[in-house]
């Protein structure tokens, strides 16, 4: 990911054992606890879900963002197009009744984003799995959420080979969720542990990858996260 | 090898015969007969029924119609599981046909992924082999492979073609040996009992002591209550030949006594799919 230039950029000196990229699911718990003792700290929010009768769990945070109103409206219209259904008849009928609704909308709309982040054992990293809807329950569409992707950001995901912001049935809950693909964490990932390990330091591997992939999707990780979580042992 | 190629073709080909019937909540101009059609196992529920959408929207107004999605039995059908999976999981006590319910209207906004294309399904399949490869080879076949041979994988699966598809699936299956063969078995085990939809384990091939593991200790680890002990002895079906492949596993166990009824589904051979679906005790 061309985001990370400037890691890049600070060079990959010396032939020392590279940082292992990768995470194993002790470590990501353990991660997760310094993490969420921070978040408790400065009240952001997340919360630890146990897996009942497991060992495993994830961390979750719901966040209410404030949209412009014609996001919605013109986005709601465009999802309802459809290969087989559209008739010319049903195109002007939805447009009439968003032009009433948006004459009277002129408040702020609220979109309800629940973020989660999960252990892949396949890739052995963490995978950030969210899903989005009006504050009246309406899932967001695929095409609504794309659009809420901030604009710096779009280009680069959009360019495959298998899209990074997909559905995917959320692995442990079994519902339609919206996931960042992680097969490029690694391209990320590396540059900053290696960073790390050069300067003898030890980062918290979640923090560091929370705070990557998070605001692509707009989910804020505030810095003091960087500075005051530290590894796990 | 000759035996595993007629196992592999035979998994390829398996088929289920469905019955497809609109469901009386849809409004119709005429009456909906249902549509009888033979679904591949190793294919996916929105990639095989053109035919019966074309059917029942010609009975329907056009403006009637969003999103076709299928349900059995008040079930709906999650087309991103393969389709064998889905009948072996939800219908497979039952006796043929395979009775479907077909919608255009309410799509299960929480229940189901959207389907709008052949591209979403070429997605989902795609980012299923990269994830069982990332298990075996840590993702160095899939990778190596050009754009052209991922599309060849995913054509053969579209277009029923056995050798195009297998000419490059054999690279995945690869099984080195030397290096003790698979680093992981790519595997789930499908379960209908609660929210979790599956299991999926790191799960090595290779025993710390080198001894070559079998789909049997795989099963006892992860799901002992689904093997019962002496009463119940498994077959020596349960046996894998370790030169054998995963993927070419099949093996169709006769409904045990309760509480477990166990069916192994490899899928397209790049993934090892277990329905097991768990009665109450």
């Amino acid at each position: 990911m061309k985001l990370l230039r400037v890691w890049n950029d600070m060079g990959m000196a010396g032939e020392r054992n590279p940082a292992s990229c990768y995470l194993d699911e002790r470590t990501f718990r353990l991660c997760c606890q310094l993490f969420l003792q921070h978040s408790e700290t400065i009240q952001d929010g997340w919360s630890w879900e146990q897996i009942k009768g497991t060992d495993e769990g994830f961390m979750k945070k719901t966040v209410l963002m404030p949209v412009k109103p014609s996001f919605l409206h013109k986005q709601h219209e465009c999802s309802m197009q459809d290969e087989n259904m559209v008739t010319d008849d049903v195109q002007a009928n939805v447009e009439d009744e968003t032009a009433g609704v948006q004459a009277v909308c002129e408040i702020h709309a609220v979109l309800r984003y629940e973020y989660h982040v999960l252990y892949s054992c396949s890739y052995q990293i963490p995978v950030l799995y969210f899903r989005a809807s009006t504050l009246d329950g309406r899932p967001l569409s695929l095409e609504e959420v794309w659009s809420n992707v901030h604009p710096n950001y779009r280009q680069r995901l959009q360019q495959g080979p298998w899209d990074t912001l997909t559905q995917q049935e959320h692995p442990l809950l079994g519902q339609p969720f919206f996931m960042l693909h992680p097969c490029r964490t690694e391209e990320f990932m590396k540059p900053a542990l290696d960073l790390a390990q050069a300067e003898n330091k030890r980062m918290n591997y979640v923090v560091t990858w929370l705070s990557v992939v998070g605001p692509v999707v707009r989910l804020d990780v505030p810095l003091s996260y960087s500075t005051e979580v530290s590894a796990p042992d | 090898m000759a035996d595993d190629k007629d196992v592999l073709r035979d998994v390829w080909f398996g088929r289920i015969p469905a019955c497809f019937t609109l469901s009386p909540e849809e409004t119709t101009e005429r009456e909906a007969e249902p549509y009888y059609l033979l679904l591949p196992r190793v294919s996916y529920l929105t990639l095989v029924t053109d035919k019966v959408k074309k059917h029942f929207l010609r009975v329907m107004k056009a403006e009637d119609s969003t999103e076709m999605w299928f349900e059995y039995e008040g079930t709906p059908l999650k087309w991103h599981y393969p389709i064998g999976v889905l009948f072996d999981l939800h219908a497979s006590n039952t006796a043929l046909p395979w009775n479907v319910t077909v919608h255009f209207k309410n799509f299960p906004e929480h229940d189901l992924l959207h389907c709008t294309s052949n591209s979403v399904i070429e997605a989902h399949f795609m980012s299923c082999i990269k994830e069982a490869d990332a298990l075996k080879h840590k993702g160095q076949v899939i990778n190596d492979m050009q754009k052209k041979d991922h599309k060849q994988l995913w054509m053969g699966l579209q277009n029923d073609k056995f050798d195009q598809f297998w000419a490059m699936n054999r690279k995945l299956m690869e099984y080195p040996t030397d290096e003790g063969g698979f680093r992981y078995i790519p595997f789930r085990m499908y379960q209908t009992m609660g929210e979790r939809p599956f299991i999926q384990k790191l799960f090595r091939p290779v025993s710390p002591e080198g001894h070559t593991l079998t789909l049997g200790d795989l099963l006892k680890e992860l799901f002992p209550a689904a093997i019962c002990a002496e009463e119940n002895p498994r077959p020596a079906a349960l046996h894998v030949n370790p030169r054998c492949e995963w993927g070419n596993l099949q093996l169709a166990l006769p409904p045990p006594s309760p509480p477990a009824c166990l069916t192994t589904q490899p899928v397209t051979g790049t993934e090892i799919s277990l329905s097991v679906p768990v009665l109450p005790w």
